[in-house]
């Protein structure tokens, strides 16, 4: 494998895993934003 | 094909889900506020799937996956500028944090409080246009997508993406903001589940040598290095960093979530936690397109390889969820822009055509009629359209001809004391002649002067369309101070 597509390989693990993690956190967290949302 | 009936169950399920949660959620709208801003009280995990979802649509991946597949890694350089350009907005709270201060509900509002009602109505026909337009190629694109995937014909796809809009359309028209907000919330859910789905699946099926050795023998080091790929260079990194910092603060779909936002503090984290997720947004599809080279080779349409490798790898069962997650992702971009730019022609074209602003209940009323005719423009322009170049560059400099403009007026409305209405006049109108004479010489490029070339490089008229706009501001404003003197902003948060 080159060592610039490594590199990117690298970035790109980074930044799934940053989407997918704000992901789960906002989905868990969402729900109780979402009962606010709908209460008031 | 191995779109099965499971895989239908699991689309319909997902389309009356979206239905019901729309409709249910018109109970909420109580006034305009409630309509445009959802009551301006979204939290901030609220706040990050609402903007997160509306900026992923099918289009989006599609055009990221057509050019993961035609520029390999490279492209991945833009991920990396959209999360600095909108972390930098979100941190600063650049331009969103005073818009919210303000409590204006779409940004041309803002340049009758800091110039005049005539600059409104410039700055709302400018930004419908180029805001209209920008969507018009959603549907072919998201029609690319499902026919690879699903395997359908354009007959049964036109269906289906006509069911998808008045779906879209209905339950925007009823709930607004309010529909929006709840209903982006589960379709958050669902895209990112289905792209976890499509993207586990490329991994289990396409080793990563294949990708680094297709990359390096097809595109060689223009593969793995954007300045040395002619599609891209500094023009155009200089370009996209000033277009996505222009677009992260002013966009209306987007800045929309910012003036929905509980407080001023809310929404800058909304928008630096969802710059984060920005790199994903764009690589994630991007890694996907760079696949299937690996997968198939070159020479197939670029817009069509992508959704191809998704459509041959992703199993019976989970096809449902990938294609149930890209119509979640489709229809929250839609309901949107489709608010967005309805409530732009109402409020800052019509509304200011006249003298004073409509009553609340006959804003709401025109902005629904609108919605509707937009739908309806919406299926008949991403039939017919010609795009341009890559999908991505015509997204962009349709976007350059409003962003552009509008950070010239905006930023320097805030920022800088001198700004008046003239510099306000000369902005707008200079930002948007590049990205005009783009779209309108790009198909006659064959019979242009040589000295005129240059503006058929969409790169050249999107980085030009911010200079001119920024000269027309600093230039008007400074030669006309005496004969318009600026007018200077109250905060009312």
């Amino acid at each position: 494998m080159s060592s610039g597509a490594l590199f990117w390989l690298l970035v790109f693990g980074l930044a799934a895993l940053v989407f997918f993690g704000i992901a789960l956190v906002v989905t868990i967290r969402g729900v109780s934003d979402l009962r606010d949302f709908l209460g008031k | 094909m191995n779109f099965g009936t499971i895989d239908w169950v699991l689309t319909i399920a997902y389309l009356l889900a979206s239905v019901a949660l729309g409709i249910w959620a018109r109970r909420y709208v109580e006034n305009l506020a409630g309509y445009m801003v959802a009551g301006r009280k979204v939290k901030i995990s609220l706040g990050i799937a609402t903007f997160v979802a509306t900026e992923l649509g099918t289009v989006t991946y599609v055009y990221y996956g057509e050019l993961g597949y035609v520029a390999g890694f490279s492209g991945f350089i833009i991920g990396i500028l959209a999360m600095i350009a909108y972390t930098l907005v979100g941190r600063t709270g650049f331009i969103i944090e005073n818009l919210r201060r303000l409590r204006v509900m779409t940004i041309p509002e803002f340049y009758e409080l800091r110039y005049s009602r005539r600059i409104r109505l410039l700055g709302g026909i400018i930004l419908f246009l180029g805001g209209v337009l920008n969507m018009g190629i959603f549907l072919k694109f998201d029609g690319i997508f499902l026919s690879e995937v699903m395997g359908f014909g354009p007959g049964a796809l036109a269906v289906i993406m006509t069911i998808m809009v008045v779906i879209v359309v209905v339950y925007t028209i009823l709930g607004g903001m309010f529909s929006i907000v709840i209903t982006d919330f589960m379709q958050f859910v669902v895209l990112a589940f289905g792209m976890l789905v499509a993207t586990i699946a490329v991994l289990i099926r396409v080793d990563l040598g294949s990708i680094s050795a297709a990359v390096s023998n097809t595109l060689g080091a223009a593969g793995v290095d954007p300045f040395a790929n002619p599609r891209f260079g500094w023009t155009f990194v200089l370009w996209i960093f000033v277009s996505s910092l222009a677009a992260g603060a002013l966009w209306q779909p987007g800045a929309s979530k910012a003036l929905a936002s509980e407080s001023p503090k809310v929404a800058k984290k909304v928008f630096f936690w969802t710059g984060l997720t920005f790199a994903g947004r764009a690589m994630i599809p991007m890694f996907w397109g760079v696949a299937a080279l690996a997968f198939f080779g070159p020479g197939l349409s670029s817009a069509a390889a992508m959704p191809r490798l998704l459509g041959a790898i992703v199993p019976p069962g989970f096809l449902g969820l990938l294609v149930a997650g890209m119509l979640a992702a489709s229809m929250s971009t839609y309901s949107a822009y489709l608010l967005a730019w309805s409530s732009v022609l109402t409020r800052d074209v019509i509304a200011c055509a006249r003298p004073e602003d409509f009553p609340e209940k006959t804003t709401v009323a025109i902005t629904r009629f609108v919605a509707g005719v937009i739908g309806a423009f919406l299926l008949v322009f991403g039939l017919w359209y010609r795009i341009p170049d890559t999908a991505f560059q015509y997204l962009y400099v349709t976007g350059a001809m409003y962003t552009s403009g509008a950070l010239g007026c905006v930023a320097a409305g805030m920022y800088w004391r001198k700004a008046n209405n003239v510099g306000a006049y000369a902005s707008l109108i200079m930002g948007a002649a590049a990205p005009l004479g783009f779209l309108l010489l790009e198909k006659s490029r064959e019979v242009l002067p040589a000295w005129l070339s240059f503006i058929t490089d969409v790169n050249i008229a999107g980085i030009l369309s911010f200079v001119l706009a920024a000269l027309g501001m600093i230039v008007g404003s400074l030669a006309s101070q005496r004969n318009s003197p600026p007018k200077q902003l109250t905060y009312l948060e």
